[in-house]
């Protein structure tokens, strides 16, 4: 019989994040094909379990004190490893983010168990827990089983929908912990400023800009400026995330002419991120990884690019405009702006 | 920075010499048999230096008869090498024309009425009749069918392992140091330049190695064998007015495929009798697959990438692959002079290898054999003059090189083949018959014909579509396409009745998505553009812009007042451009108006 | 000014250029044609490599190794392209680099190598990896790598590092921005996401400097056992990527901006 244990860090004074809850969702879910309970425990300067009192969990365990309260590894990995300790848990799930994602698999080797993370799907065959994660850059998808306990996951957001449920008083068994001697501490965070651009999860949209914007124009110009002017106007007025495909991040890093505000940090495919968001609409990537392993985990997409038979867009977007994006994105702009004024 | 041997380019030519010198260089205990005479206490240095990103990339699949392999390696077993197997079966296949839009000669197209109606007997089908035998010049029995870029990693780690010979991939050389009548070593190619070569963030000059020394194994249209051509001259008589491009698919083969591996076919007659195809059964059920497209081939819309896929949907090659999948996609330029393309082969400094030398038969169809085996003569001959302590002379060279290579086989039959060919400049029925005949008689008896640089032979479009296509409409056509900035051979082509290709992303995808199959092309930043049109005005009054549409990877494309344009981005360092170009250079008259130096990237994958 | 000791993880994967495919092979399993496969280091350990020879460049005094894992031939043939790129002590472990592995093989692997560097002075100690591999994407290795040697001053995601004896490390969080930590002083293990160094061109002498060491540590590579146990596989397979893609085509700018907006609008 597996010991399973949902676990999360909090921070302090809010309640647990969305994919905190949509990884207890999951959790409860194993749980409930497993035939068994599920304990939960929480670290942090002050965690509170009293919103997720009536989740089912049969046990909240938590490690509480300043010291928890920082993201960073040394006091977290020593809050984790503590109470999958005090839980004696064989399963362990944690929601995947920066902060579980960074502790997740030392604590495992802590524990004497194995870590699996980016877990994409959580099922139940013969008995034994099976999940699905992707390989090689989210080309190929597997599912497998393990024999080693206790088996530490961190599950990807979107896979469950998030735990709902009243608040209650959740009667919490305090784990003691004693912090590890700090030699690192968060001083800060830098977020960048409004007018950059990046890839926000939070957005419906993501924006994809291709090679395309840079390269010579039906016309025969380049128009760098003006694919710069629309995209940004486009941005502002649909607050969409924005991702960008490697050529043209690798671009900009060697100082050609080309979309001043793109970063590696808006990357997608290849070694950038692999967002989740609703909708996605790719303009001038012909052959660009969006089409194909940066889009794996778009839901509705869209393409626009002048060639009717770009074999990257076909099969992998929803729709294709054979257009040329400067003339559509304008009109885009044009009725987004009227929609607002409106 | 000094070495011993400098060597440029590593194909099948540098692999024979490398492996050869390197087993001789360190002993079999890891002590010093050579010793380095410009960094004494060290085992002689000896650097080989490769443009693309790694060994192998942008080479081809081939089958070849494999004698000079077998002789380095005796204990050869081809399943050593991935993609590689022995030649079970050979056939010759003549295509007739399914679809009518093939150019067929008069006499051609009454053999095919003839052959069509005696289907029956002579076993005609799918469009296609089997020849009853491959002439004994032709066949490839007990040879091995490969992959170029497998086979040249195989060999790359070989030599490397043996820790007595370095090969740096993505290392354009750019000039060879030519000094006092002889060669002193190479330059490396600036970096952190512009496209036009100008210093830019990051410059960094190339760097010189200097070499008692340097191989120059760049292969038919590299820029070191192209510069020493032009510094020291080519022999009289000589000349490399022949080529062609050799383009291919590797072709994952569908499960209903019935053929084995090591089952080669030849084709011949379509999709226009000029080109030829070839198709090899590697293990696994993988293929590699494709055509020639000879200089001699009289269309400026010669596209060999639109050629291709109308060969591949022949009913006889299209039965082998239907419901398989493109992998990986290459083409790469012939030297198809053969023997009388043979530069001065070494001089003070340097040695020549490999098809750039000249090497390639001809009237075999092949290469690759014949290459290594010029570098492992190079490696014998250079041992010879480094245990006699002797000094890289051109007397030298010549005494232990050029003579071990006029006594070889290569020699021999590089002979027989040199007048094998001529007559395809006739047309392809001279043509095919002065090959029989060169072929069976030894090279006794072949038809006379006499080889143009191919700029003088190009027609306009004009000429080549008379009749077919108004001169008003192929302007109207040239101008739309200038106006896209995309080549006119697909709206020519199918204006002269070729149908539209069935594009089913599987097998048959668009030209710029075949640059992104099996690996995309690649252009590193920060180098100089390795294609330069010298004259770009008089590019303006070109009548067949035929760079353009023979550009296999379409990175010459129409720019401003219908002067050519390059996007190194899409470009896989075939060399057609140097070979095809509708203007004569004003200043050298065997050459056209485009200079292809040495370049970083191209294509990326090592499957072809 | 401190000198530093980097040690770089990386193993070799793939080029992410290739069109990759599963296939069942006898140990689990393992990619099509996985040999014939142009191979490259991991680009994130790549990164590593590169913030790794830049931090050491700027603290005179500093060194830096690779523990590069991968299949010999492949180890051979992506350490050429590399060490013409920036200067490195390679340590070669000749191992799977399969994706299908499981990661705290590797991390023992990989720690056992790195504790028998000799003279490695843990005050300087700097371990870099990428934070995931292209192949696994687990963000596990580095991890337990850090666990081995006893590094808990661990930084995942690292943007940027800062080191003057004390470091300022940026990682990369939720929603596009940075955490900003000081650690006091070494060990500290940091697994890489980007930076923001350009990939650095070949440069041939630095090639030729590497290559008086890499060399005889290619032929001394140590063989690693690395497999996945305790995992089984039930299958590995592509997504069924087809969608049944509508192509509009011929139709004005204002009809499909229209469209657009109508479809990005309507929630």
């Amino acid at each position: 019989m597996e010991t399973i244990l949902f676990l999360s860090p909090t921070e302090s004074g809010s309640p647990l994040s969305k994919s905190a809850l949509e990884a207890l969702a999951t959790t409860k879910q194993l749980a409930d094909s497993l035939g068994t309970t599920f304990s939960v425990g929480l670290w942090g300067d002050a965690p509170k379990a009293d919103d997720i009192a009536s989740c089912g969990a049969d046990k909240f365990y938590a490690v509480t004190g300043a010291e928890f309260s920082q993201p960073r590894y040394a006091t977290d990995a020593a809050a984790a490893e503590a109470l999958c300790r005090a839980a004696g848990a064989t399963i362990v799930v944690g929601p995947s983010g920066s902060r579980w994602n960074r502790i997740q698999a030392g604590v495992a080797h802590r524990l004497g168990g194995r870590a699996d993370s980016h877990v994409t799907g959580l099922s139940v065959s013969d008995g034994s827990p099976a999940i699905a994660r992707w390989y090689y850059r989210q080309r190929m998808e597997g599912i497998l089983t393990r024999a080693q306990r206790p088996w530490v996951l961190a599950v990807e957001s979107g896979i469950a929908p998030a735990w709902q449920g009243a608040p209650g008083t959740a009667a919490v068994e305090a784990v003691a912990c004693t912090p590890p001697a700090a030699r690192s501490n968060v001083t800060g965070i830098e977020a960048l400023t409004a007018d950059q651009q990046t890839i926000r999860p939070d957005a419906d949209l993501l924006f994809v800009t291709g090679a395309g914007w840079t390269k010579k124009q039906p016309d025969g110009q380049v128009k760098t400026e003006e694919a710069q002017k629309l995209i940004l106007a486009f941005l502002g007025l649909s607050r969409a995330s924005l991702g960008s495909t490697k050529s043209l991040v690798d671009l900009s890093g060697e100082g050609q002419a080309t979309l001043t505000f793109l970063t590696h940090m808006n990357q997608v495919g290849q070694t950038g991120s692999t967002p989740r968001h609703a909708k996605g609409l790719s303009t001038c990537c012909h052959g660009e990884e969006p089409h194909t392993v940066g889009w794996r985990f778009i839901g509705e997409r869209r393409a626009i690019s002048l060639d009717a038979n770009c074999g990257w867009a076909r099969g992998k977007a929803d729709v294709l405009y054979v257009a040329d994006a400067f003339a559509v994105m304008e009109k885009v702009n044009d009725l987004l702006a009227k929609k607002a004024g409106g | 920075m000094d070495a011993d041997i400098v060597c440029v380019g590593f194909g099948p030519a540098s692999g024979g010499f490398l492996t050869t010198l390197s087993r001789a260089i360190i002993n079999e205990d890891g002590s010093t048999a050579i010793e380095s005479p410009s960094v004494p206490g060290l085992p002689l240095q000896v650097i080989c230096y490769e443009r693309s990103d790694d060994l192998g990339f942008g080479v081809s699949g081939v089958v070849t008869k494999a004698r000079g392999l077998r002789e380095s390696f005796p204990d050869l077993d081809s399943a050593e090498i991935p993609m590689a197997t022995p030649v079970t079966d050979e056939k010759i296949l003549y295509l007739l024309d399914p679809v009518g839009a093939s150019r067929r000669p008069l006499l051609m197209r009454a053999a095919d009425v003839a052959i069509r109606a005696a289907g029956g007997i002579l076993g005609v089908k799918d469009d296609a009749m089997q020849l009853p035998w491959t002439p004994d010049f032709l066949n490839k029995h007990g040879g091995m069918i490969l992959s170029m870029g497998q086979f040249s990693q195989w060999v790359g780690q070989q030599v490397m392992g043996s820790g007595a010979a370095q090969i740096w991939p993505g290392s354009p050389v750019g000039e060879a140091i030519v000094e006092d009548g002889g060669v002193a070593g190479v330059r490396l190619v600036d970096q952190g330049v512009t496209k036009d070569g100008k210093p830019s963030d990051g410059f960094m000059p190339g760097m010189e190695v200097r070499a008692a020394l340097t191989v120059v194994a760049d292969g038919p249209v590299g820029p070191i064998g192209q510069q020493l051509d032009k510094a020291f001259g080519i022999p009289d008589g000589h000349h490399t007015h022949d080529w062609a491009l050799g383009m291919k698919f590797v072709v994952d083969l569908p499960e209903s495929c019935e053929l084995k591996p090591g089952t080669v076919l030849h084709t011949l007659g379509y999709p226009e009798p000029e080109i030829f195809g070839f198709f090899y059964v590697h293990p696994n059920r993988v293929a590699s697959m494709g055509i020639f497209v000879p200089s001699w081939f009289d269309s400026p819309a010669r596209t060999a990438y639109r050629y291709l896929q109308h060969w591949m949907q022949h009913p006889a090659i299209w039965r082998h692959i239907k419901g398989g999948r493109l992998r990986s996609w290459g083409a790469k330029t012939l030297q198809e002079s053969g023997r009388r393309g043979e530069p001065r082969l070494a001089g003070k400094g340097y040695a020549r290898i490999g098809e750039g030398s000249g090497s390639t038969n001809v009237l075999t169809n092949s290469g690759v054999d014949e290459a290594w085996t010029t570098g492992v003569m190079l490696a014998e001959g250079v041992l010879e003059i480094l245990k006699n302590k002797q000094p890289f002379t051109a007397d030298n060279l010549e005494a232990a090189y050029v003579n071990r290579r006029r006594k070889s086989w290569v020699e021999k039959e590089g002979r027989i083949a040199e007048h094998g060919r001529d007559g395809f400049q006739r047309g392809i029925i001279p043509g095919m018959i002065g090959m029989m005949v060169a072929g069976l008689t030894k090279g006794f008896v072949s038809m006379p014909g006499k080889p143009m640089p191919p700029h003088r032979r190009v027609p306009t479009l004009e000429e080549y579509y008379r009749g077919r296509i108004s001169p008003e409409e192929i302007q109207a056509i040239r101008k739309e396409s200038d106006s896209k900035g995309i080549s006119a051979n697909a709206a020519l082509m199918e204006r002269a009745g070729w149908p539209a290709i069935p594009f089913d992303g599987e097998l048959l995808v668009s030209h710029q998505d075949a640059l992104l199959i099996g690996g995309k092309v690649q252009a590193p930043a920060g180098y100089a553009d390795h294609v330069e049109f010298l004259y770009p005005s008089d590019c303006e009054s070109c009548g067949s812009k035929i760079c353009i549409e023979m550009c296999s990877g379409q990175a010459i494309y129409p720019g401003e007042n219908g002067r050519p344009a390059f996007d190194r981005e899409k470009c896989v360092h075939c060399g057609a451009c140097l070979w095809n170009c509708g203007k004569g250079n004003p200043k050298d008259s065997e050459r056209g108006l485009i200079e292809f130096h040495a370049g970083a990237g191209g294509l990326h994958s090592a499957e072809n | 000014m401190p000198e530093y000791q980097i040690v770089v993880c990386g193993s070799v994967v793939p080029d992410p250029l290739q069109t990759l495919e599963p296939v069942a092979g006898p140990t689990g399993p393992a990619l099509k044609n996985e040999m014939m496969l142009p191979a490259w280091l991991d680009p994130w350990a790549g990164h590593a490599l590169y913030e790794a020879a830049n931090l050491a460049a700027k603290n005179p005094g500093s060194k830096v190794w690779l523990v590069a894992l991968g299949p010999k031939a492949k180890l051979q043939q992506s350490m050429m392209t590399l060490a013409q790129k920036v200067p490195f002590e390679l340590i070669a472990l000749d191992g799977s680099a399969s994706g299908f592995t499981d990661a705290a093989e590797t991390a023992a692997a990989l720690a056992e190598a790195i504790q028998a560097i000799p003279g490695l002075d843990r005050s300087k100690l700097l371990v870099f990896g990428g934070w995931e591999s292209a192949s696994r994407g687990a963000g596990a290795t580095m991890q337990i790598v850090g666990e081995i040697l006893g590094i808990t001053d661990q930084f995942q995601g690292v943007d940027g590092i800062e080191a003057d004896g004390s470091l300022r490390i940026l990682e990369r969080i939720e929603g596009g921005r940075h955490q900003v930590s000081v650690c006091d002083a070494p060990p500290a293990l940091l697994g890489w996401a980007t930076g923001n160094l350009p990939e650095p061109r070949n440069n041939p002498q630095v090639g030729m400097a590497n290559m008086r060491a890499i060399m005889p540590a290619l032929q001394k590579a140590k063989p690693a056992k690395i497999g996945a146990e305790g995992v089984t596989f039930q299958s590995v397979s592509l997504p069924k990527q087809a969608r049944d893609t509508k192509v509009v085509k011929d139709v004005p700018p204002d009809q499909i901006a229209a469209e657009i907006v109508d479809w990005i609008t309507n929630k």
